[in-house]
């Protein structure tokens, strides 16, 4: 058996040093710069592309219509963040910044699943006739499309 | 008198319990770096159990595979109360990437009621303590209301 | 003998129960605070073991359906008592509750070895595997620790019986009152050593923490206690460490005392304090844990040689 304890000296200098330590709960605390915390969605920019639910590794991003008005669908986006990886590439593929990666660290602690939800309504224009209008024109369009050799297209245009 | 001072004890003195279902061990290490001198919880009182006996606060980090499911159920029951459980990262309380997988049953609260989500992948440790002193608060409630429902 | 009142305040108040329990709780405070201290930490907050100690009643007790009900449940306060029991028995300079009998160095031996055995008992009686190989290391220092235990004690005996040994704890009182505290005589100095080393095993903490190592055998013998038994439990290990630490000091520090009771009790509790610091904590915070035979074979030579040593210079008047 060895005697030499290469702690000892260490412990006894340590005793009368102050502590390393960080109050964190007592006393409060920025993230380092560039941490990815809780997401911050802008609903307001949001085009509805869908980039972000199909980069997400976790499947945490969804996409819900929630009403309809007269000229208008009123969607709301989704982040769960109990099922969020925080890669960020959501919020690299967005083309109009409105998803953000802010570093809230604080926030990504609670009691109920509801908390580490984002929510984001945003509306968009409905679109131009759907099914039943766009058949119409599309008849005539695949007669003219073969010309352009466009066969495909057209047949897709008519199953519509 | 003494129920206030058990009451207010219960807060103070949680002890831990960690169960790996499936972790990538990511916020195993996390949870370990929170007993660490830089973040210190034993100044709050927190201690790594060593047995589900002992414990207050189960922490589960991990998507809860199926082989591990049952194991989990049975070390959570053995735990006397009051408890809370707490999930440690964003895979227990959804799969996060793993959901859908054929071997993960998850989320954890499908089969017990989750007192605290702490979210991250990996979790940061001030998120963690932060969680953790919530469940602590948590257990010195539901003490209070035991001793409450006990006495009559 | 006749029925005396202040029995009753000794055995509840002073050097009994309550003492036990406070001056117990406030030593592991104070060693727990010291320990993170040591290793650049804020720590728990003093009266932590109390709120552990609190919270254990208040928790759900929960007996293994293999457990022998009766055994489960009395292990822990058998264990309790014994140690109030030899706290009772230790002389604090000049103030003896229950000493002054002839042979009272024997009874403490075997007091001392009841709380391990209540552990042992405790252990076995939850019917867990790893309590069954945690109650098997415990045994292992159990025998580990006592015989260098009962060396310190001869050595100490032939030092302040003059012609024979003494077993009587009084005796000693005596003897340092006149000559000064054994400590300062360089013939003990060894069996002091020695008797420092014994205190963690016998305590049970770092690195002669074989019997409950609970990364290993999660807590050895207590692996199946919960609630208040548990809570009992813990105590026990706050009160054997004031109750070793104050065997060391009423075996080494002795003196003569002040005259008052009170300033005595103070000043010997701050031996304690002393004693705990470097038998304990200092040793807690800059060792790992030692496998089972390394403690056995550690104890019975390096610790048992260095009370020899001890005896052997007492025994030729040194």
């Amino acid at each position: 058996m060895a005697f030499d304890f290469p702690f000892l000296k260490e412990a006894l200098t340590q005793l009368f040093q102050k502590s390393s330590c960080e109050e964190y709960p007592f006393k409060p605390k920025e993230a380092f710069p560039r941490f990815r915390g809780r997401i911050v969605f802008h609903p307001e920019k949001c085009i509805k592309c869908g980039m972000c639910e199909r980069v997400c590794a976790g499947g945490s991003i969804s996409n819900v219509l929630v009403g309809t008005t007269e000229e208008t669908e009123l969607y709301e986006r989704t982040f769960d963040l109990t099922s969020c990886t925080f890669c960020s590439y959501c919020a690299d593929f967005c083309s109009t910044d409105a998803i953000e990666l802010t570093p809230d660290f604080e926030h990504l602690m609670g009691t109920k699943h509801e908390e580490l939800l984002v929510k984001g309504v945003y509306e968009r224009k409905k679109r131009k006739p759907a099914a039943p209008k766009a058949a119409k024109p599309a008849a005539p369009k695949a007669e003219e499309k073969p010309a352009e050799a466009k066969e495909e297209e057209a047949e897709a245009c008519a199953n519509d | 008198m003494f129920d206030k001072l058990i009451s207010k004890s219960a807060g103070k003195s949680p002890w831990l319990f960690h169960i790996n279902a499936g972790s990538c061990n990511g916020c195993d290490i996390e949870l370990v770096a929170v007993l660490t001198p830089r973040y210190d919880a034993e100044r709050l009182g927190f201690r790594l159990a060593g047995t589900p006996r002992h414990a207050d606060i189960v922490v589960v980090s991990g998507p809860l595979t199926a082989q591990i499911k049952d194991r989990v159920l049975r070390t959570i029951e053995q735990v006397p109360e009051p408890r809370c459980i707490v999930t440690l990262g964003s895979c227990p309380a959804s799969g996060n990437v793993f959901k859908g997988s054929y071997s993960v049953v998850g989320p954890l609260s499908k089969y017990v009621d989750v007192d605290v989500d702490i979210a991250g992948c990996a979790a940061k440790p001030e998120t963690i303590l932060l969680g953790l002193h919530k469940a602590a608060q948590i257990l010195e409630e539901k003490r209070a209301a035991m001793s409450k429902g006990g006495n009559k | 003998m006749t029925f005396d009142p202040m029995w009753l305040f000794y055995i509840l108040v002073f050097p009994g129960v309550l003492f036990c329990f406070v001056g117990g709780t406030l030593l592991n405070g104070l060693d727990r605070k010291i320990y993170a201290k040591m290793q650049k930490r804020i720590g728990p907050p003093i009266a932590q073991p109390f709120y552990d100690f609190m919270k254990l009643m208040g928790k759900e007790t929960i007996i293994p359906y293999e457990a022998n009900r009766t055994v489960y449940m009395a292990a822990p306060v058998v264990g309790f008592i014994a140690l109030v029991t030899t706290m009772l028995f230790l002389p604090i300079f000049g103030f003896h509750a229950f000493g002054g009998v002839n042979a009272d160095m024997i009874v403490i031996i075997y007091l001392l070895t009841i709380p391990a055995v209540s552990l042992i008992v405790g252990g076995a009686a939850s019917g867990s595997p790893y309590a069954g190989v945690g109650l098997s290391r415990e045994m292992v220092a159990v025998i580990s620790y006592e015989l260098p235990l009962v060396i310190v004690l001869l050595a100490v005996g032939r030092k302040a019986g003059g012609d024979g040994v003494t077993f009587s704890l009084k005796a000693i009182a005596d003897y340092q009152a006149a000559n000064g505290a054994l400590i300062s005589h360089w013939s003990m100095i060894p069996a002091a050593l020695a008797m420092l080393l014994v205190v963690p095993c016998e305590v049970g903490s770092h690195p002669f923490d074989v019997a409950e190592a609970e990364t290993e055998i999660c807590e050895g013998p207590l692996v199946e206690y919960s609630g208040a038994p548990l809570g009992v439990f813990k105590l026990n290990y706050y009160v054997k460490q004031l109750v070793c630490s104050a065997l060391f000091s009423a075996l080494f520090l002795g003196g003569k005392g002040t005259g008052m009771v009170a300033l005595d009790a103070v000043i010997f509790y701050l031996e304690c304090f002393v004693v705990t610091f470097f038998s304990t904590t200092l040793i807690r915070a800059i060792t790992a844990r030692l496998k089972v035979e390394q403690v056995f074979k550690f104890f019975w030579t390096v610790v048992a040689g260095l009370a020899l040593v001890s005896l052997v210079l007492a025994w030729y008047g040194l």
